[in-house]
């Protein structure tokens, strides 16, 4: 059960070499998704109007975060909750172990959370020697693969009854029948004694309501609720990105998130929790913390563009209907967050070293942008960073064949001056003769000959202009 | 509430506060004397139907998420309880300590019908062993069929989380059009939590599995005077 | 009553690889009587450079195709949804407001139009009398579709053609996997995705797709023949041009 940290690789290493099971089973659970989402939208006339209103609503918070957050951090307080700020991952993953060490911790129960995923938080912990145990199903999965999530929602996507059975088999010492009841069945039980004997609980957040302190927690298993309700001391790791203003804004996010992300009109829990427990005899932690986690969000907030990425309300519906994470899965991303809010979330947030490719992964069209529940316009911040990459930014290095790099001075060049363009629209139709075969370029050079090796081009004809000049210019 | 030690501990960390802060207005060239600017509007709420068709749609949503809901006479309530028992072998059971629950006779009954009561107050490990939980709820959202319970002592979170079985006896005067209403009459509660549905999981390529950590079963009896 | 003019976009793509589909949009604009014309300056849009961050490398290259085309205030009518979106939404952000480039630009934009938009929404002409007895599949490209929200004018004229029997993809909105440099940039996922979309084309029993864009032809034409599959990839101006009625 330790807790290794995961392993990435970066987009373009890994989309050469993708499981040929992947595609199949992402492809088979996002279509699921697509058309849960699709009937549930259907339900609901306000929808393009709740849409936009949750798109202004983010964009207001993000623009006055700092008075959000102030307010948050003041009413946590008075709630008797203490806040933590974390600039770093470091810091962040300090504050949780000191935490924990000071509270004699050794068992952890952890509730989905993508924050602690981005600072590795398993991994610190458990070279402390404290146990860490993931409670989503999916979470609690991947886990024991010792991999990271291949999807927001649903982590373990990627992963068919039969190898979770075995990888149960293998890891648990349990006879594991490749039935999805069955092996729910054997986390439930194995869980639940975690649940009663952990010294602590770790959670993150769907959202922070900065009006009243009020953490807010989405969950369909029950198990973020076990994780807030069942240890006497809590800790939930959050962006500072998850703050909203109100609980009238609130009715706006709750009513987009889970018909965006799983097709239900709310999903089976949503809790609400406002600092430890008041009464005695009741349930709930005798100590509640929030870390309030920067690791690089105040810097991107410089990028009036780029900074819409902060809207996102983590639903996941731009990746299920994304064709390019469709064939190449989560891991892809190198990230806690993949399919195309990850690709404009992961090299701003300073992953330079394994997101260079991801400004480029996606073909533009656009069908993240149409699903959005928040509006963000995931293309256009796309090419947004692509042209910060072009302008020497450093959030990323280009990946694109050098040829193509070399092209785009040529192409500029030549676009621009037209008797050479037209010398070119002549001369390329004999050049690329050579290798015609049959009326298909099967083989073209360097760098076509990436595109020539999965399909043929046809033919260079360019007989337009000649066309023109001789038929309607006689 | 606060102690020596998280005082310290919260010293600590105080210097980071600033440049967290700081460096957000920064980025967003604002200062702290930047007033905030207004908040968008929000769409106006759902508008309640009649009291029928809300109390319909709340149990057509309550079966379309596989809860079992009906309408109930109070003096229905000893059957109820005993074919319940029986369906489901139920041993022990806890129960809210509430004025409604306690007039409508719930533990009695129940300890009548040979189950051991388990106090709300118990420690984890001995509710963990209860089959049932009883509860009320405070408020109901007839579009989405959800149940929404504040916690309080006599009220804890635990009994509609750990047993197998959830019990919600409601009232129609609980209905709320949208949770906005909710939101405004509940929102300073220590705890509050919106259930739609028994737990459930699709994380086994995407096969609904019911009962993953909270209750397997969920019922909702509306009792109607 | 002024005959409609129209200037031809070639558009880069259609003038390397589509020469009898552009003779095709002059033949058919003519029998609908419109009087072409054709700027010969015009090269490229600059999407290709735009898409890739090279956003000073474009400037130039859309001035370059604003002034081939400034000689004339008649509507501009492309071959291609991607380019006129290049053209229509991000020309007049490229240039400083208030400049004589950018009131060209926003000039410009005004006036070019996709050429089944051309035909549906400025000409109103719906049945531009083709005939064509085939079953026939369409697959709708991303810009086309989703920038310029061209969700029925394609299928409309195609309604419209004689004997032509549309069987509809089940995932006609899903791109194709050309992506402009994108299948050159990562080409095995470009690759998966053409072959998702072949196979749903197949699957479909159609024996002809149309489309609207001549990148998606490229590069949907390519994988069908790849696949050895007797599926004829179209450009939506061939099928209107076609004549092929067995009657």
């Amino acid at each position: 059960m330790s807790a290794a940290a995961p392993k990435y690789v970066t987009f373009e290493e890994y989309c050469k070499r993708v499981p040929a099971s992947i595609p199949f089973a992402v492809q088979q659970a996002t279509n699921r998704f697509v058309a849960g989402r699709a009937a549930r939208v259907a339900e609901l006339s306000e929808w393009e109007r709740l849409r936009q209103t949750g798109s202004d609503i983010r964009q207001h918070t993000i623009e006055n975060m700092d008075v959000y957050l102030a307010r948050l951090e003041d009413k946590v307080r008075a709630a008797g909750g203490y806040v933590h700020w974390a600039e770093t991952a470091e810091d962040a993953n300090r504050i949780v172990l000191r935490i924990a060490t000071e509270h004699n911790v050794k068992i952890v129960v952890k509730s989905k959370s993508m924050a602690t995923e981005e600072i590795g938080l398993n991994h610190f912990l458990g070279t402390a020697a404290i146990e860490v145990i993931e409670t989503d199903l999916g979470e609690f999965i991947i886990q024991l693969a010792g991999t990271g999530p291949s999807h927001i929602i649903v982590p373990a996507v990627h992963l068919r009854k039969e190898e979770i059975a075995a990888l149960f088999s293998e890891k648990l010492g349990v006879h594991a029948p490749a039935d999805p009841t069955e092996l729910t069945r054997i986390a439930r039980e194995l869980l639940r004694t975690k649940f009663l004997n952990a010294d602590m609980g770790i959670s993150g957040a769907n959202f922070l309501v900065a009006e009243t302190g009020t953490l807010v927690m989405v969950t369909n298993e029950g198990n973020g609720r076990m994780c807030a309700t069942l240890p006497d001391l809590n800790v939930a790791v959050v962006g500072i990105d998850k703050v909203i203003p109100d609980w009238e804004s609130l009715t706006v996010f709750l009513k987009l998130l889970a018909r965006s992300a799983t097709g239900q009109k709310l999903s089976t829990y949503t809790q609400f929790i406002t600092g430890p427990r008041r009464a005695d005899g009741e349930f709930g932690p005798k100590e509640f913390h929030l870390v309030l986690l920067d690791n690089g969000r105040s810097n991107v907030l410089k990028d009036p563009i780029g900074r819409q990425v902060f809207k996102c309300i983590r639903c996941g519906a731009c990746a299920n209907v994304c064709p390019v994470y469709k064939n190449v899965g989560g891991f892809a991303y190198g990230s806690f967050i993949s399919g195309p809010i990850g690709a404009i979330f992961t090299p701003q947030m300073g992953g330079a070293h394994k997101a260079r490719g991801l400004p480029y992964a996606s073909t533009l069209c656009g069908a993240c942008a149409d699903v959005c529940p928040v509006k963000i316009p995931i293309p256009a911040i796309l090419r947004h960073l692509r042209r910060r990459v072009a302008q020497g930014d450093a959030i990323a290095s280009s990946t694109m064949p050098l040829a193509i790099r070399a092209a785009a001075s040529l192409g500029s060049f030549a676009l621009t001056r037209n008797r050479i363009y037209r010398m070119g629209t002549r001369f390329l139709p004999t050049l690329m003769s050579i290798f015609n075969r049959g009326g298909w370029i099967s083989a073209a050079p360097y760098p076509l000959n990436r595109w020539t090796k999965s399909r043929p081009l046809p033919p260079f004809t360019a007989g337009f202009r000649k066309w023109w000049m001789n038929t309607r210019l006689r | 509430m606060v102690d020596e030690h998280a005082l310290a501990l919260m010293n600590r960390f105080s210097s980071m506060t600033n440049s967290v802060l700081d460096n957000i207005r920064r980025s967003l060239g604002r200062t702290v004397e930047t007033p905030l600017g207004q908040r968008p509007g929000i769409l106006e709420p759902r508008v309640s139907d009649s009291l029928d068709s809300e109390i319909e749609g709340f149990f057509d949503e309550i079966r379309r998420l596989s809860g079992v809901g009906q309408r109930l006479h109070p003096s229905a309530i000893d059957f109820a309880l005993q074919t319940l028992v029986a369906e489901h072998s139920i041993r022990k059971a806890t129960v809210w300590e509430t004025p409604h629950l306690g007039r409508l006779g719930i533990s009695e009954i129940l300890g009548s019908l040979g189950v051991e009561l388990v106090s709300p107050n118990a420690g984890k490990h001995e509710m963990a062993l209860c089959d049932l939980g009883v509860t009320e709820a405070d408020f109901l959202l007839p579009e989405t069929g959800t149940l929404v319970l504040r916690s309080s002592a006599g009220k804890p979170r635990a009994v509609s989380l750990l047993p197998h079985i959830h019990l919600a006896i409601v009232r129609p005067e609980l209905l709320r059009a949208d949770m906005h209403q909710v939101f405004a009459e509940a929102k300073d509660s220590n705890y509050l939590v919106f259930i739609s549905g028994p737990s459930r999981t699709a994380d086994i390529e995407l096969t609904v599995t019911l009962g993953v950590h909270g209750p397997k079963n969920l019922y909702v009896w509306m009792m109607e005077e | 009553m002024n005959m409609p003019r129209a200037q031809l976009f070639l558009t880069c793509l259609g003038d390397q690889f589509y020469t009898s589909t552009l003779q095709n949009m002059t033949r058919v604009l003519e029998r609908l009587g419109v009087e072409p014309s054709f700027p010969p300056d015009q090269t490229c849009c600059g999407q290709p450079l735009f898409n890739n961050g090279f956003e000073e490398k474009t400037r130039p290259v859309a001035l370059n195709f604003m002034r081939a085309f400034a000689k004339s205030d008649a509507p501009i009518v492309a071959p291609s949804g991607s380019c006129v979106n290049m053209v229509k939404h991000y020309y007049p952000s490229l240039f400083e407001e208030g400049t004589p480039e950018y009131e060209l630009a926003v000039d410009i934009a005004s006036r070019i139009y996709e050429f089944t938009e051309y035909l549906v929404n400025v000409l109103q002409v719906t049945d531009v009398g083709a005939a064509y007895s085939h079953k026939v599949t369409y697959h709708a490209s991303c810009h086309y579709l989703r920038e310029l929200g061209l969700k029925t004018e394609a299928k409309t004229l195609m309604n419209a053609v004689k004997g032509l029997e549309l069987i509809e993809l089940d995932e006609e909105e899903t791109c194709c996997g050309f992506g402009g440099a994108f299948i050159v940039t990562y080409p095995e996922v470009s690759c998966s995705m053409m072959e998702n979309k072949v196979k749903d084309i197949i699957s479909s029993g159609a024996d002809t797709v149309v489309m609207c864009e001549p990148g998606c032809l490229m590069n949907v034409a390519g994988g069908l023949h790849k696949e050895g599959a007797k599926v004829r990839a179209m450009h939506i101006i061939d099928l209107l041009a076609s004549n092929e009625d067995p009657a």
